[in-house]
């Protein structure tokens, strides 16, 4: 519904109240344990492909631990882009209500839990051609539904939108550099470093 | 002080240089990024060097690196600085002749050089590789650009220097410093010479250069251009005067620093790596400190925005801006640079910076800046947000691509296996880069397309009008600056 | 007098912004650039490093022309693995007769520093002339025309030896005479494959 008209839907979430527990437990946690699940099911029936050279084939134990690092790290950006938009939310004259932030995520993050099937066969470049377009339709609905779903203005919607992508990009860097860090200190892949 | 004559009260602002220098900047965006793209194709399909030598991706990826840094971004800052510094100190440039002087003179420079390039012309260091003939004139050129612009400041009919006007000089400044300590070389013939430097120590000084090329001319400069234009489009005064004095100082001193960062694990010092990865790690503050500031400008703007679409571009580039910002001292430490270092992951950096940092404001200022300066509205203005969306889609396949390319590389190349050899041949793992070239390729095009259709919008907006006369505000000499952080 | 107060001056006189940005400017440079151009542990050349002879040298100003460090570096890490792959880890006292340094700073292709001697000049030429003939998933152009050409069109090999000379590269003046004796008949490819053979063979000890 919300991926064939965007806009309606929209409206109707801004006019209808949720509670902001209610759309944590009943849509976000089933939501966010879609990728982590699909990518349990893809590396231990296909392995890492990393390009043309041979899979990476993990313990399923090992597997089992980034997954669940996974979907914290899915959690975590959840919620911390919620608590940062209704921080900015006095800002850009937004609504403060909890509930409504964690909406307006669910349906912006829906493209991309849609794109994460592609987990099931954890091909690095496959899922990236389909997670790029789902991640840039993501950002399509975010300065779409932004400004009507926290009522504001779409200009200072415009505002808190970028505002917003500011944000989820440093914290998708600092997750990289992490990652990378670990791997360096060999936790994960053998590195000869 | 009565014997200090100031000057005649100027009629109008010389904007025809300002036009020219936005005209140029936007044909040398459109030669640089079609060499890119065209660049980024050879790496999928490498018969398209077609065993031409001016076409093979050495020589091309060198004009293209020229081309939108010396060509378009040169040529961008020039303009904004000329259009900015004549309405923060409220008086017709410091002489014209001159500032046309320099319009000309530097396309010229950019033309031989790109040319000189494609003949195999070839100093050999990164960034600076025009030879010394070019060089010279760069000085020349440099200095006059320098006269006018600090001449246009000590003529100022406001007390204050505003804001911008430090980052345009500090730009100015510090890439005349650059460039001069850089290039020293002794000739041999017109299009061959040798650094002054050898081996290490010439690394050193060339990251010293390098590195501040970006510091002072991509980012100082485009702060320049932003503290002027946003405040201007949101009709705000800058958001806190007292961060941007603090960031800029701060800014200044630590940038300079951080160059050896890009000499990680190599045969330079110890000491000189380690002293360049903290001052890469302290930079992030002021460089966050002014993002914050431009970002919070816009954003006390309570009263209705301007319906303008270069503002959108001014703040998503803020976005990039503060990506490409936490991004580079984050590849700065050592650990995260053993994997980054050498891959495709630096070619990401460097784009989200140009593209989603450098070419969005420049764009979003030719926006605002175009139609003021032919007193016309801009021609479309659907066109204009389609261009929006094709830039952001554009930024994010390019980085996205360069990311997953990057690790795999970091990663495969570092890998071991059982028995403690390195696990995969370089030759395999560059066949599975081959699918993230495709993507880059793809999002270079897309950002390509946008560019294009910029061009067509400003070049029916300025079709067949002229720059309009636009005069100064009659303040008495020297008046006191409007407000702070009011340009 | 605040921090503001002061900085007020600063904002209302030129001559002091510029002189400002120059002093703070200048501080990094001088402390961090200055001295390790003086740091003679950095310009000692390693025992038995020779200057680049006549053909080498026409080879690497070659490899500069076309812009080759865009896409190889030279420069190993000390990191296992690339010990592993590449050989050992390079040393200041190696680069000390480059001018410009060629470390680059991107690997498309692998890291050259410790090429020479890896491969027969038969291989080089080969791939030269047609990359994915001998590796296929190369992505390199091909350089047929530097075999089409004669080194040293111009003739400045002696000039270009002199100059290196004025900075110091042990040249003697007998090497300088014989030089285009030494380029006479050979193609760039020739010059090029002279160059690569070279590099990274004069290793520190125990490297």
């Amino acid at each position: 519904m919300v991926l064939i008209r965007p806009q309606a839907s929209f409206v109707a979430l801004s006019e209808a109240h949720f509670s902001a527990l209610h759309v944590f437990v009943r849509l976000a946690l089933w939501l966010g344990m879609m990728p982590p699940l699909c990518a349990y099911v893809g590396m231990t029936k296909h392995g890492w492909q990393l390009g043309t050279v041979e899979p990476l084939m993990l313990p399923k134990v090992t597997i089992g631990v980034i997954c669940a690092l996974y979907f914290f790290a899915l959690l975590f950006g959840f919620i911390s882009a919620a608590i940062i938009g209704r921080w900015m939310a006095g800002t850009y004259g937004a609504t403060r209500d909890l509930g409504a932030h964690f909406a307006l995520l669910v349906v912006v993050g829906a493209p991309l839990v849609l794109g994460s099937l592609m987990h099931l066969y954890p091909d690095v470049f496959l899922n990236l051609l389909v997670l790029v377009p789902c991640l840039i339709w993501s950002m399509f609905l975010l300065y779409r539904g932004l400004p009507i779903v926290l009522q504001t203005t779409p200009e200072q919607g415009m505002l808190m939108a970028s505002s917003m992508i500011g944000y989820l990009f440093v914290a998708f860097v600092s997750l990289l550099g992490i990652s990378v860090c670990l791997w360096v200190y060999g936790i994960g892949p053998r590195l000869g470093v | 002080m009565a014997a200090i004559k100031w000057p005649a009260a100027p009629t109008t602002y010389e904007d025809d240089v300002v036009l020219a220098f936005t005209i140029a900047a936007v044909l040398w965006s459109l030669i640089g990024m079609a060499a890119g793209v065209y660049a980024a194709a050879e790496l999928v399909w490498p018969a398209l060097n077609l065993d031409f030598a001016p076409l093979t991706f050495g020589r091309l990826r060198t004009v293209h690196t020229n081309a939108v840094l010396f060509g378009f971004a040169v040529s961008a800052l020039m303009g904004t600085s000329f259009y900015t510094v004549q309405r923060t100190c409220h008086i017709r440039i410091f002489a014209p002749n001159l500032a046309w002087t320099v319009f000309f003179a530097w396309q010229l420079i950019v033309i031989a050089g790109a040319v000189s390039l494609f003949m195999g012309a070839n100093a050999g260091k990164e960034y600076a590789e025009l030879e010394w003939p070019i060089d010279i004139a760069i000085t020349v050129v440099w200095v006059i650009y320098g006269v006018v612009f600090f001449g246009t400041i000590a003529i100022r009919r406001i007390e204050q220097i505003y804001i911008s006007n430090w980052f345009f000089g500090a730009f100015i400044l510090v890439v005349a410093m650059l460039h001069i300590v850089n290039s020293l070389a002794i000739p041999v013939s017109a299009f061959k010479s040798y650094s002054l430097y050898a081996g290490a120590q010439d690394a050193i000084v060339q990251w010293w250069y390098g590195h501040n090329a970006v510091g002072f001319l991509l980012t100082g400069g485009f702060l320049g251009m932003m503290y002027y234009f946003l405040p201007k489009q949101s009709e705000r005064p800058i958001w806190s005067y007292r961060l941007s004095v603090l960031s800029f100082w701060a800014f200044a001193y630590s940038y300079i620093w951080a160059g050896p960062h890009h000499l990680h694990f190599s045969a330079i010092p110890e000491w000189v790596q380690t002293l360049a990865m903290v001052m890469s790690l302290i930079l992030l503050a002021p460089s966050w400190a002014t993002m914050i500031n431009g970002i919070m400008t816009v954003s006390t703007a309570r009263q209705k925005l301007r319906e303008d679409p270069g503002l959108k571009l001014i703040v998503l580039s803020l976005a990039f801006y503060g990506l490409a910002m936490f991004e580079g001292p984050m590849m700065a430490i050592r650990s995260v640079n053993i994997i980054s270092h050498f891959t495709e992951w630096t070619i990401g950096h460097v784009h989200s910076g140009a593209l989603g940092w450098n070419a969005l404001i420049t764009f979003g200022c030719f926006y605002f800046m175009v139609p003021r300066l032919v007193g016309q509205p801009l021609w479309s203005v659907r066109l204009a947000n389609i261009h929006f969306w094709l830039a952001l889609a554009g930024v994010m396949l390019y980085v996205l691509s360069m990311w997953g390319a990057g690790i795999t590389q970091g990663v495969l190349w570092l890998s071991l296996d059982e028995l403690g050899q390195v696990r995969y041949g370089f030759n395999e793992i560059l066949a599975a880069l081959q699918p993230y070239y495709l993507l880059r390729l793809l999002g270079g095009s897309a950002f390509f397309v946008g560019a294009i259709l910029m061009s067509i919008n400003l070049f029916m907006t300025i079709s067949g009008q002229r720059t309009v006369t636009v005069a100064p505000p009659t303040t008495s000499m020297r008046s006191p600056a409007p407000a702070a952080g009011t340009p | 007098m605040n921090l503001m107060d002061w900085h007020r001056r600063i904002e209302r006189h030129t001559g002091l912004l510029v002189f400002g940005i120059i002093a703070v400017t200048s501080v990094g440079g001088l402390v961090q650039i200055v001295p390790s151009l003086f740091q003679t542990s950095l310009s000692t050349p390693v025992a038995g490093l020779e200057p680049y002879p006549p053909l080498a040298l026409e080879g690497r100003d070659i490899y500069i022309r076309e812009s080759c460090s865009v896409c190889h570096s030279q420069q190993v890490r000390p990191l296992l693995a690339e010990v592993m792959r590449y050989g050992a880890t390079s040393k200041a006292g190696e680069f000390v007769y480059d001018r410009p340094f060629l470390w680059g700073s991107k690997r498309t292709g692998p890291d050259l520093h410790r090429i020479g001697g890896k491969y027969s000049d038969a291989w080089h030429r080969l791939h030269f002339m047609d990359p994915r003939a001998v590796v296929p998933s190369s992505i390199m152009p091909a350089y047929r025309w530097l075999a089409e050409r004669d080194a040293d069109t111009g003739g400045s090999i002696q000039n270009r030896m002199r100059a290196l000379q004025l900075l110091g590269h042990p040249y003697t003046d007998r090497d300088i005479y014989f030089a285009p004796q030494r380029l006479a008949g050979k193609s760039e490819l020739d010059a090029l494959i002279a160059y690569l053979q070279m590099l990274g063979v004069s290793r520190p000890e125990g490297g």
